[in-house]
């Protein structure tokens, strides 16, 4: 819990005929992260056709998907086996016709609705032809000397066009416009008629066939439109039962696709970094935690039954930084991971601040916010919210529990001070020693902070650092000697010759380190030696100071509390309620918001910010994905 | 942030390759390229020249790496921008997207697979607005195109997935999605040109007078097209070449009658030009010089970074040329004549 967990990098090797299922079973195994091989005599990718294979089948699903809604949830059995690359490339082909039938019902959809379109523009176009008083039949005659074309174009290139076609002796004549499209008649000499075909196509010119039924009466070319239309409803209603057959049959295929993929899924997700080969020989490489090895070996024994080489070792120290941190917690302390998550990730063996991270952030949170009323109210709220605040609902039940307990030794209850006796010490009566106390607290979290640093530079091998620097034991000794030497002048000890000692020995032993660490010539060593000594004891000092405020705000809200209680007393029975409710809600949501928000702030810039680094690397296992319905 | 930004310009105005600079790099040995390169702003580029840390076949094509120079630096001088100045610049880097889109295209229009194809494609970082996996799994030219008008670049797709459906000649798609791009360049240069002035008009008219001319003479004397189709392909612009100009010199049969028809500053500057190559070097220089003039006044922010931008992209062309040439083993002299550049008075 305090640490990650100790791992082993594997090399699983065997055939790469048998890979997918290595894959499969490694993520049935639930702890194995996939990472790079590192060996030069595996340098083939035997598992690239696989993923390639993989990508666009799940690309073709899940466009399929947007189309069938397939709502069963996909249950993996046991014993069902990962699909071979063929079966794969089998799958993948099916999708890809499935897909090409559904696109094909898509597009024949929309061409009966651009049909149907266009039926209704020819239908104004007749009109508005009808209104030119135009015959048709002699504008259209294909023995002409003039050849005549109409049909629409985009609105936005109609200028373009016209110039264009101008160069060549032709005429654009717009006469309708429906939508983005206009309808226009372009005529010119028909010997010039090749050198504006290309154009025309550029630009999106489509042709209006004007049918031979539209060249006669308008009453004929009417009856015409209307057989046209009857027949576009018909095949209308003829591809949505293409479609709806299309689903129908594709269903339980389709249901099948979903569990064959998510059974190919593993191979395809190592395959990004943890698959390495050569000729049959595969190998699946990462991360599993050294105390489920021989769980492990049971697991490739009942399923491989020895067709298999298990090679394994410690991480070596040049790879730490590569290495995962695998963290098991108990269920109450999850809800603080996402906070310390959302400063980063402990380094593999580094120190993990989850616990110490949960019990701090309380007790600051009781000390800054501690009222029995409004302790209660937090708790009840987040029980009552619980389901929609998930299992961040715990941390504020924990919170109100602590400011409850703080409100009972703060003797506090809605801001009321004398409702019961003060168990330990009243903020308001007493702030000198809520103030001292609160700077207690620092030095102690500053001393443990100090320990850890130490303790994870060690780990990371950098032991000069763990002994010698600012951070580590040399200025965790400069810093209690100094606390003791300062805490004997106030009269509280008397430690002041062995702290003077202690800080001298600690603050020469951070400047004899700093001066070897130093680079450049003999006056830029003496200066930053100075400078980075004396920052050590500045902010050694003044995060510790920084604690300070766990005191203030234990004050604000009794200062606050007040100012309600002040307010209510000049007003009459009602509003003297009124405000008391209000401003204890106000109290409950801003104050404790801001506490909440302090508490963390504590935490993250005097407490993380000295021994985390936070670029660890999340374990991130293989995993089956049970697909819950369609989309 | 007007401060900022001639600042940030000034800065990186100092990383420009004068002419003697790029003819150090020809001459220079090996050893000494690396450092070269990084002292002038170029560490992707230095990473694989002559760098025993890292194994060349790890890194990205040259080409790809210079583009991301490129948008890494215009992120940086885009960050300070707001409203029109920050879409233009926005935009004057979706040319690299729409070169995707070409990619994603013509790899359907093939049958490539699809990871040959994003492969292919440049890394966009924060400027890019497609979704180049689910574009490149799609099954064909068809539902590519479909999915691309739902997309930023609708209006420029759309124009395009028209031509292409009447025609099926990949030439109308990349003319359409060219032609598109830069209309929509300068309809976004238009409100600048207003705010800014002068210098930033200069800038944007050296730009598309000298593709409508690269354009007219290759689509017109090279592919043959006629006149009428040849004006309807050209960028519609407001600068020297105007509709009516372009008209004109469109209906001409010849280049060298082109060129006799073209203003008489531009006659001077493409005297003896014989090839569309050394007119369009020719026209850049003119740009470049410019360009420079600009970066070194004190026009407004924008205009000058907008130069710095077309100046750092020219060098970058250059650098490529030297260092690919240097890998060939290319004599110094061949090199030169590949970076058909001349001077633009940098130095």
């Amino acid at each position: 819990m305090l640490r990650a967990e100790p791992l082993l990098k594997i090399r699983l090797m065997l055939l790469a005929s048998e890979a997918q299922d290595a894959a499969l079973t490694l993520a049935r195994f639930g702890v194995f992260n996939p990472a790079p091989c590192g060996l030069e005599a595996l340098a083939d990718a035997p598992a690239a056709a696989y993923r390639e294979a993989w990508l666009e089948a799940e690309a073709r699903l899940s466009k399929l998907m947007e189309t069938c809604t397939d709502e069963v949830p996909v249950d993996l059995p046991a014993a069902a086996e990962a699909p071979s690359l063929a079966d794969l490339e089998e799958l993948n082909h099916w999708l890809k016709d499935a897909w090409s039938a559904c696109f094909a019902c898509h597009e024949d959809e929309a061409r009966i609705e651009e049909m149907r379109s266009r039926l209704g523009a020819l239908e104004e176009t007749l009109a508005k032809l009808e209104g030119l008083n135009v015959n048709l039949a002699q504008l259209l005659r294909a023995d002409s000397l003039l050849a005549v074309n109409i049909g629409s174009l985009p609105a936005a290139e109609l200028k373009r066009v016209t110039e264009a076609l101008a160069m060549t002796g032709h005429l654009v004549s717009r006469f309708d416009q429906a939508g983005e499209q206009v309808f226009a008649v372009i005529a010119g000499p028909r010997a010039r008629q090749g050198e504006v075909r290309g154009l025309l196509a550029q630009a999106g010119w489509r042709e209006l066939p004007v049918p031979d039924e539209l060249r006669t009466h308008p009453q004929a070319a009417r009856i015409w439109l209307d057989a046209q239309r009857a027949g576009l409803d018909s095949q209308s209603g003829a591809a949505c039962e293409v479609r709806d057959r299309l689903l129908e049959a594709f269903g339980p295929r389709l249901h099948e696709a979903r569990l064959r993929l998510a059974l190919a899924r593993p191979l395809a997700e190592a395959a990004m970094s943890g698959v390495c080969g050569r000729g049959e020989l595969a190998a699946v490489s990462g991360w599993v935690p050294k105390r489920r090895l021989d769980a492990l070996r049971r697991t490739l024994d009942d399923r491989f039954h020895g067709r298999y080489w298990l090679d394994l070792r410690e991480p070596s120290p040049r790879e730490i930084a590569e290495v995962p941190s695998l963290m098991r917690y108990p269920g109450w302390l999850r809800p603080y991971v996402p906070l310390v998550k959302s400063y980063g990730v402990p380094r593999y063996g580094e120190f993990d601040p989850v616990l110490p991270f949960a019990v701090t952030y309380l007790l600051l949170f009781g000390a800054m916010f501690g009222d029995v009323g409004h302790g209660a109210a937090i708790l009840l709220l987040s029980a009552g919210f619980a389901r929609r605040l998930g299992a961040m609902a715990w941390i504020g039940v924990a919170a109100g529990t602590v400011s409850i307990l703080f409100g009972f030794l703060y003797g506090s209850v809605f801001g009321y001070e004398d409702v019961f006796p003060a168990l330990w010490v009243s903020p308001l009566h007493d702030p000198t020693r809520v103030l001292t106390i609160a700077v207690a607290f620092g030095v102690g979290f500053i001393a443990f902070v100090l320990l850890i640093n130490a303790f994870n530079k060690g780990v990371a091998g950098r032991a000069s650092e763990a002994l010698f620097d600012s951070g580590g034991l040399a200025g965790l000794a400069f810093y209690l000697g100094a606390v003791g030497m300062l805490a004997s002048r106030v009269g509280m000890f008397d430690v002041a010759r062995t702290g003077g000692l202690l800080a001298g020995a600690g603050i020469a032993v951070v400047a004899a380190y700093k001066w070897h660490e130093a680079r450049g010539g003999l006056g830029e060593r003496i200066l930053v030696t100075i400078i980075e000594t004396l920052e050590t004891a500045i902010t050694l000092f003044s995060n510790t100071l920084s604690f300070m405020r766990v005191a203030a705000f234990s004050l604000n809200h009794v200062a606050l509390a007040l100012a309600v209680f002040t307010l209510a007393h000049g007003l009459d029975t009602v509003g003297h309620g009124i405000t008391l409710v209000l401003g204890n809600i106000v109290i409950i949501v801003l104050e404790g918001g801001i506490v909440a928000i302090q508490a963390l702030r504590l935490m993250y810039y005097e407490g993380f910010s000295r021994f985390f680094n936070g670029d660890g690397r999340e374990f991130v296992p293989l995993r089956l994905e049970n697909t819950a319905g369609g989309q | 942030m007007s401060a900022y930004l001639d600042t940030r310009v000034t800065l990186y105005a100092s990383r420009l390759w004068p002419d003697d600079a790029l003819e150090a790099l020809i001459a220079m040995p090996d050893a000494a390229v690396a450092e070269t390169l990084g002292e002038r702003g170029l560490p992707q580029l230095a990473a694989g020249y002559g760098s025993a840390t890292e194994p060349q076949q790890n890194l990205p094509s040259l080409e790809l790496r210079i583009i991301s120079q490129i948008l890494d630096e215009t992120q940086v001088l885009i960050r300070p921008l707001s409203g029109d100045a920050r879409a233009f610049l926005n935009f004057w880097t979706a040319r690299f997207e729409v070169s995707n889109v070409k990619t994603l295209l013509r790899g359907k229009m093939t049958g490539e697979r699809p990871a040959a194809i994003l492969a292919r494609l440049i890394p966009m970082g924060p400027f890019g607005r497609l979704d180049n996996a689910a574009l490149a799994h799609a099954e064909d030219v068809g539902e590519l195109l479909r999915r691309l008008e739902a997309g930023p670049y609708a209006a420029i797709v759309r124009r395009a997935r028209r031509a292409f459906e009447q025609s099926q000649d990949p030439f109308s798609l990349d003319a359409a999605l060219d032609r598109g791009y830069y209309e929509g360049l300068v309809r976004r240069a238009e409100p600048l040109e207003e705010t800014v002035g002068a210098p930033f008009r200069r800038l944007m008219a050296d730009l598309v007078d000298r593709i409508n001319l690269v354009w007219l003479m290759r689509y017109r004397f090279n592919y043959g097209l006629p006149p009428a189709q040849v004006y309807y392909l050209l960028v519609a612009s407001h600068y020297a070449l105007s509709g009516a100009r372009l008209r004109e010199l469109a209906a001409l049969d010849s280049p060298q009658a082109v060129l006799a028809a073209l203003p008489a500053a531009w006659q001077a500057r493409l005297a003896g030009a014989t090839d569309i190559a050394t007119v369009f070097a020719r026209m850049e220089r003119a740009a470049a010089a410019d360009a420079l003039q600009v970066l070194r006044s004190r026009a407004p922010e924008i205009a000058r970074a907008f130069a710095y931008l077309i100046l750092r992209e020219r060098d970058l062309r250059a650098v490529r040329a030297v260092l690919r040439g240097r890998h060939l083993g290319l004599p110094g002299d061949d090199i030169r004549l590949a970076l058909r550049r001349g001077s633009a008075g940098m130095h």
